[in-house]
């Protein structure tokens, strides 16, 4: 098992240089830099003022100089500074991938709980009426985009009923507390787990119709288990895996966090964070969001392979 | 299962009891006013002085330039200063400061406060973005020097008869606060979102990044303490998000974008506040197309536009047709004088006919505006361009990649987009046909009109008030005759605000101003 995750992980060295390379060469050949955005096209600059940004920010230097600088402070643990607001990359960074992990995580926890017990609902109940309408519901789960869904939520739950605030992630005529943390979440998260709870409950109710017609299965019942033994403790962990893929391939959502979602309740996540920075073409941000996500992408494929191994005796590394 | 659906009751009682256990309180304290201050045109969130393209309705709450823009921003205003002079030649400002004012930490305001601002705002290690906005720099200033305690003076390498627009933008910040501060660590520092010491009616109390800014009443304000208690600024990232929030009653104002403005109209919930943008709306022609050098081809783009119909109807009255690249009224010479371009597609069609453009293939119109007003406004130009056979295809970008093309000059042949053109940031570039440089000296629309770069250069040194208004009521009248551009309408903007404000003032001053608000009259209605 170690070797196997050495091995992985020295894999992804190379793979993490690459991705960088190809992200530092796709912003330079993209339209546009710093200097083009700072120009205000209702407003005026001069010509020494764009050069003088252009020197700031060295972009006088040719590509090879700025990318070997930026690797080169990227290994001594330095993302350096923001081209828009002059604020260090790295504390950005992990300011707003706090506010996502907290929203996406939560969506993504109510997704699968709630995702996969009506999976295993659905599955133990195939072609009933139950089962129509939670199929029928998913494809709208699915389908619905989430600005749509959160302007609906919003008019619903804060504007009419004045349940839940209307965006943020605190209040600001106060301090936070725990209780007002969750209160903002509420909503957000809600509207970020529609997608979820649709995509766990499809994979799970497919996953277990499979399982309970295995012979194993018909075994166990023949043998006269109970129905709940033979649901939880024989079909369910073997209706699993995909489940877990599911799970592994919407960590990285944790990261990249969602962008509209964010934008309709000024949820102060990476979402929106990553749109400021390609409107903005700031470089240092860009790369070091993307360093980020591209080490949360490795390193959740390397845990949904070490988890199909817990998961399932029959999968080993060594 | 039995567990999974007891969690699931147990995790619904408690979401549907927070409301009661938390309390919906955002806007309950009457003290307090919270506001989205940077949504919309004028509006930059957490930006600094001297860094500040817009966003400067919020910093006016902390900070005071020595002059700014009245509450119209039809006319100057002293702040820190009370007046101000020149030489003959205008190569020497003199200005004479207010007395008895305080900065938030109690220390005295002074002349070298005023000196300490322009040369760290001008200072290239601190890289600011001020001498773009204002035209000063260490090649236009000589020198600022502090007369005495309470008088500046300014002076000058060449004649400048508006040097108190220049420093509408110039805050001035405290000498003794940042007197340390490394200019190469301007932009870096904490400082601003920490202390933020200013001379404004408000003061720093607390700054979230990308969620709020709040301040709170400076009780040696000049003017008087202002009557709220605690000002917030609320970050939301994008409209809707805060025309939702003031619908649920958590925050009393936002910007509005046209459309949703008028839905608020005769809601007594609501005051609606709405002004001029000072921004002209218009298409600017490449006239490296030959087909564009040709005068009665950019008088039929005008002719074929029911400029008029679109503002009243498409617009749905929230913008102004206008005559030439001005964006106010004053600008204009008698309307006798110019020529109203009325819609006469039977005279475009015979424009363009004589002059044998061909237009047999579509005409890329670029833009970066992404509004639904600028989208719906193109919609319509292209129906009626349509029905004199030109097709034109809106090409939407990003402000950066647009401007990464524009300036250059090459790769577009119609350009949809707007400019600041009040009186005062006269003479503007943008003003003079051709008179922008691409980034390779040569004029951006491939054309210059001597005439006209003659009158520009006269208005540039005239100090005499009214011959300055008669030069650029001469600037619009040759615009609009040789149709220089396609010169379309300037857009009126809009800001909604809870009724329970009262005495609140808003106005869509191009990038927020400053302009006088009278900030410390505020107050919320309990």
């Amino acid at each position: 098992m170690q070797k196997y995750i050495l091995r992985r992980i020295l894999i992804g060295i190379p793979v993490f240089f690459a991705i960088t390379v190809i992200i530092f060469g796709l912003i330079e050949i993209a339209p546009g830099d710093i200097t083009d955005y700072f120009i205000r096209p209702e407003l005026n600059m001069t010509d020494e003022a764009k050069d003088e940004i252009r020197i700031r920010f060295g972009l006088d230097q040719p590509v090879t100089v700025r990318y070997g600088n930026w690797l080169l402070n990227v290994l001594r643990g330095d993302l350096g500074y923001r081209y828009t607001n002059g604020q260090p990359v790295g504390a950005t960074i992990i300011q707003r991938l706090s506010a996502t992990t907290l929203l996406a995580g939560t969506a993504l926890a109510i997704g699968a709980t709630i995702g996969v017990a009506l999976g295993v609902f659905t599955a133990l109940r195939q072609y009933s009426a139950w089962d129509f309408l939670l199929t029928g519901a998913s494809f709208l789960g699915i389908s619905i985009p989430s600005f749509v869904a959160g302007i609906i939520i919003l008019f619903i739950f804060s504007i009419n009923l004045g349940w839940f605030p209307a965006g943020g992630m605190r209040p600001v005529d106060r301090e936070p507390t725990l209780l007002t943390t969750i209160h903002h979440l509420v909503l957000p998260a809600l509207v970020l787990s529609l997608a979820p709870i649709a995509n766990f409950m499809r994979y799970t109710r497919f996953s277990m119709l499979e399982v309970i017609r295995a012979d194993y299965v018909r075994t166990a019942r023949g043998q006269g288990l109970r129905d709940r033994r033979i649901t939880w403790r024989h079909s369910f962990p073997n209706a699993l895996l995909p489940v877990i893929t599911l799970l592994g391939l919407s960590l990285p959502s944790l990261v990249v966090g969602a962008v509209f979602t964010e934008t309709i309740f000024s949820w102060p996540g990476m979402g929106t964070l990553y749109l400021e920075a390609v409107n903005g073409r700031d470089v240092p941000l860009l790369m070091g969001m993307n360093l980020v996500i591209a080490l949360v992408v490795l390193g959740a494929n390397l845990l949904t392979d070490l988890a199909y191994g817990l998961a399932d005796p029959r999968i080993r590394y060594d | 299962m039995q567990l999974v659906k007891k969690f699931l009751v147990l995790a619904l009682i408690v979401v549907l009891a927070l409301p009661m256990m938390v309390g919906m309180a955002q806007d309950g304290a009457s003290g307090t006013l919270i506001g989205a201050f940077d949504i919309g045109p004028g509006g930059a969130p957490g930006v600094i002085p001297y860094m500040d393209s817009a966003g400067r309705t919020w910093l006016s709450k902390i900070w005071s330039p020595l002059v700014s823009w009245n509450a119209d921003i039809s006319a100057l205003e002293p702040q820190l200063a009370t007046s101000w002079s020149s030489n003959d030649d205008n190569t020497v400002w003199t200005f004479n400061l207010r007395e008895g004012v305080l900065w938030h930490d109690g220390e005295p305001f002074t002349a070298e406060d005023v000196v300490f601002s322009l040369n760290l705002a001008i200072n290239p290690d601190a890289a600011t973005n001020f001498p773009g906005f204002s035209q000063l720099s260490r090649d236009s200033v000589k020198e600022v020097r502090a007369v005495d305690e309470m008088t500046v003076e300014f002076d000058l390498n060449s004649p400048n008869p508006r040097l108190p627009y220049n420093l509408i933008l110039m805050w001035i910040l405290p000498q003794h606060a940042l007197a340390d501060l490394n200019p190469a660590d301007y932009q870096t520092s904490d400082w601003f979102f920490t202390e933020a010491i200013g001379t404004g009616p408000f003061m720093h109390e607390e700054f979230q990044r990308d969620q709020f800014w709040a301040v709170v009443a400076n009780p040696t304000y000049w003017r008087g303490a202002p009557k709220l208690e605690r000002l917030i600024n609320r970050y939301f990232a994008d409209e809707t998000s805060a025309i939702l929030a003031l619908e649920a009653g958590e925050i009393h104002f936002s910007y509005a974008s046209g459309d949703v403005a008028l839905g608020f109209e005769g809601n007594a919930d609501y005051q609606l506040f709405s002004g001029p943008s000072g921004v002209t709306n218009y298409m600017i022609f490449n006239e490296r197309d030959p087909r564009f050098a040709d005068i009665r081809v950019r008088q039929a783009f005008l002719y074929a536009i029911d400029r008029q119909a679109i503002t009243e109807t498409v617009l749905n009255g929230t913008a102004q047709v206008v005559p030439c690249i001005g964006a106010f009224p004053t600008m204009y010479p008698p309307a006798e004088d110019l020529n109203d371009y009325a819609y006469n597609p039977d005279m475009a069609r015979q424009l363009l006919a004589e002059s044998g453009a061909d237009f047999s293939q579509p005409v890329e119109v670029v833009t970066y505006y992404d509004s639904q007003f600028h989208s719906d406004a193109l919609a319509a130009m292209q129906a009626f361009l349509a029905d004199v056979g030109v097709t034109i295809t809106p090409i939407k970008q990003d402000v950066p990649t647009y401007n990464s093309y524009f300036y250059t000059g090459d790769g577009w042949t119609i350009s949809y987009r707007g400019v600041g053109a009040g009186l005062a940031n006269f003479p503007f570039p943008f003003y003079e046909v051709g008179g922008q440089p691409t980034t390779d000296g040569a004029p951006l629309d491939g054309t210059s009109y001597p005439e006209l770069l003659d009158m520009i250069a006269q208005a540039r040194v005239e100090a005499d008030p009214a011959a300055y208004a008669g030069l650029i009521a001469d600037i619009c009248r040759f615009q609009n005759e040789n149709a220089t551009e396609g010169y379309m309408w300037t857009a009126i903007r809009f800001g909604v605000a809870s009724s329970k404000l009262q005495d609140f003032y808003w106005f869509p001053g191009p990038g927020g101003g400053p302009y006088e608000d009278h900030a410390e009259l505020w107050s919320v209605a309990g």
